[in-house]
């Protein structure tokens, strides 16, 4: 059985590259366009990883993670944050509202997929990225 | 105060291989008085000064130095700057590097001038990117479609078995992400550019000044252009309002209407172009109808002319050669009511009468003062006259400078001048003959003028006119009528504004002196 991924990210562009990278690494890959259905999703579909874009219309990611982060069911949902903001204080801010990993845009690829698998607990080294 | 005229004597006259002593026999004075004129230590002008220059081969006009003048005040504030600290000039030592080395002169304040767009350019762009939010919005929508580009790229490159359906798909996506960005990069740029036009050390208004300075405030080819329409208009009936109505209906399907002016009007007149309906509103005199009607009929029939002569390679900025269209359209408008040599003859024969030119020619003193300044026919001129216009904030608004004359060409005025004295002035003319620190003197005339008839609740708008002639002009001018020109002890002493003025103890002081006193 192929474990879930949602993706959280509104720019057709990107979201149509995402699923494709990440349904060919093998995983069964779920996608949502706004922060609000973020936290709809995640309580529906429970995702092993999720995967996260900052501007969000509706809710930013910023407020999804902060708002996922007090609610049990998904205080520790694995969460890989894609963002065109690479200052350092984006990254603290990120990773002081939980999040596991950074990731700026534009990435590699296989940056992406690295991200994720390392999420899902496969790579066991445990090393951030960002 | 005066252009360094005596450099420029010297030079052209040792050009000539002319001694002094020769020159001075030339024009009638001593070659000591000679020699004090060429140190800037005397001022000339009148009858002298056009000895010397016919004496010299020059054109009296290349003599007096307007753009010297410019470039003086030009590196007084560049010199004036916190990142010249430590560096000073005098106003003679920029007097001298402009006789001397007006390239290099030239070439300095062109370089300050760079300095200043390249530091308003980063501020612009430092403002931007701290607190622009459309700035940071577009910046992310072009990293975002960076990213589905390379992503997609990266998919079609590194996909050994990809279907052709997906390379279909994401070259599809390659090539709608490049277009949008390519949008979003062009709004990124207009956004920039706009704001930094505004910001630049040259404006359009300055452009426009520098053309109309350099073109001396006359155009032949629009005076013949306005003559061949008065001719036109003539064939309608004697000119006028009347004539300039049906000219405009006949030729250009235009209507007039007139209507009641309402409480706080803003504008005398408005020109619906697609009515093609021309509105004149109850405040509107009958000079303002005139001209304005006049100024119409230079922009319908000359248009290809006034065109042709606002494409100048020398403006590069947008909007001058829309100001400058402007500009000639009205100096046509001007030349048509007011043909050359019959004004010419007119204000000469009137000792430059302005209330009797504007009864004889429907026009308001502002409009006679401003063709007046025009009159720099070659071998056909009238008085040189320098024009300012001010509003009751001391604001100058306009301004046609005079050959020798300093005359601030922006901001405020020197506050003792006449132009600010004709507003509290209960004299239908204010006169008056001023004197600079390095002595030259200058006769002023002002009149406050009100642009519209007001109703009692309404505010009526003042401006003060003001013209300037050198002091030996003045004895062929009616208002010096009753002056005694000779005397000097009567004279107000000025500067051309306080930032320009070299007068260390003045009570009506306003500004510090751009150049230490």
């Amino acid at each position: 059985m192929k474990i879930d991924v949602l993706i959280a990210e509104d720019e057709p562009g990107i979201l149509a590259s995402l699923d494709f990278i990440l349904k060919r690494a093998g995983w069964k890959i779920h996608s949502v366009t706004d922060g609000q259905a973020v936290l709809d999703a995640v309580k529906t579909i429970k995702p092993k990883v999720l995967v996260l874009d900052v501007m969000l219309p509706i809710k930013s990611g910023f407020e999804v993670l902060k708002q996922l982060r007090l609610e049990q069911s998904s205080k520790n949902l694995p969460i890989l944050i894609l963002t065109a903001k690479g200052q350092e204080k984006d990254k603290e801010l990120a990773k002081e509202l939980g999040a596991n990993a950074f990731i700026t845009k534009p990435y590699a690829n296989v940056d992406v997929i690295e991200a994720v698998r390392m999420l899902m607990g496969i790579n066991k080294t445990d090393k951030r990225q960002g | 105060m005066r252009a360094p005229i005596g450099f420029r004597i010297r030079n052209q006259r040792k050009s000539l291989a002319v001694s002094q002593a020769n020159l001075a026999r030339n024009v009638g004075i001593s070659p000591s008085y000679l020699n004090l004129i060429e140190a800037s230590k005397r001022d000339v002008g009148g009858a002298l000064l056009q000895k010397i220059a016919k004496a010299l081969e020059l054109n009296i006009d290349k003599l007096t130095g307007e753009s010297e003048q410019r470039l003086i005040t030009d590196l007084g504030e560049a010199f004036a700057d916190p990142v010249m600290q430590g560096a000073s000039i005098t106003q003679e030592e920029a007097s001298k590097m402009v006789m001397q080395s007006p390239n290099l002169a030239t070439s300095f304040v062109q370089l300050y001038r760079a300095y200043i767009d390249t530091k308003t350019s980063n501020q612009v762009y430092t403002n931007r990117l701290k607190a622009d939010p459309l700035f940071s919005e577009l910046l992310h929508q072009i990293l975002s479609q960076v990213t589905a580009i390379r992503s997609s790229a990266e998919i079609i490159e590194g996909v050994a078995d990809l279907s052709q359906e997906d390379r279909d798909r994401f070259l599809a996506s390659i090539g709608r992400e490049s277009k949008l960005m390519s949008e979003v990069a062009q709004t990124l740029i207009g956004h920039f550019d706009q704001t930094l036009q505004n910001k630049r050390s040259i404006t359009p208004t300055k452009e426009l000044d520098d053309y109309i300075i350099a073109e001396k405030n006359y155009f032949p080819i629009l005076e013949d252009a306005a003559l061949a329409l008065r001719e036109k208009i003539n064939q309608y009936g004697s000119f006028g309002e009347e004539a300039l109505l049906a000219t405009l209906k006949d030729n250009f399907s235009i209507k007039v209407v007139k209507r009641e002016a309402t409480n706080n009007q803003s504008t005398q007149f408005i020109y619906n172009a697609e009515k093609r309906t021309i509105y004149f509103f109850g405040s509107a005199r009958a000079s303002t109808r005139q001209f304005q009607l006049a100024s119409l009929f230079a922009q319908l029939s000359a248009d290809d002319l006034i065109k042709m002569q606002s494409d100048s390679p020398n403006f590069t900025l947008k909007q001058t050669k829309i100001l400058c269209s402007k500009y000639l359209a009205s100096y046509i408008a001007g030349a048509m009511i007011f043909p050359y040599q019959q004004f010419l003859q007119a204000a000469q024969l009137s000792k430059y009468d302005i209330d009797y030119l504007g009864q004889k020619y429907t026009a308001s003193f502002e409009q006679v003062a401003h063709r007046l300044v025009t009159l720099r026919q070659k071998d056909a001129s009238g008085i040189a006259f320098g024009f300012l216009r001010s509003d009751p904030a001391g604001r100058l608004t306009k301004h046609f400078p005079l050959p020798g004359l300093l005359l601030p060409n922006s901001g405020h005025a020197c506050p003792l001048w006449a132009i600010y004295s004709a507003f509290g002035s209960s004299e239908p003319i204010v006169r008056q003959i001023v004197r600079f620190a390095d002595g030259s003197r200058y006769f002023f005339i002002a009149k406050t003028t009100s642009k519209r008839l007001s109703a009692f609740n309404e505010q009526t708008m003042y401006t003060s006119v003001m013209l300037a002639c050198d002091i030996f002009h003045a004895k062929d001018i009616i208002y010096a009528k009753g002056l005694d020109l000779g005397d000097e002890t009567n004279d107000v002493e000025v500067g051309p504004s306080c930032r320009l003025c070299t007068l260390k103890y003045c009570a009506h002081r306003q500004e510090d002196a751009l150049y230490p006193i």
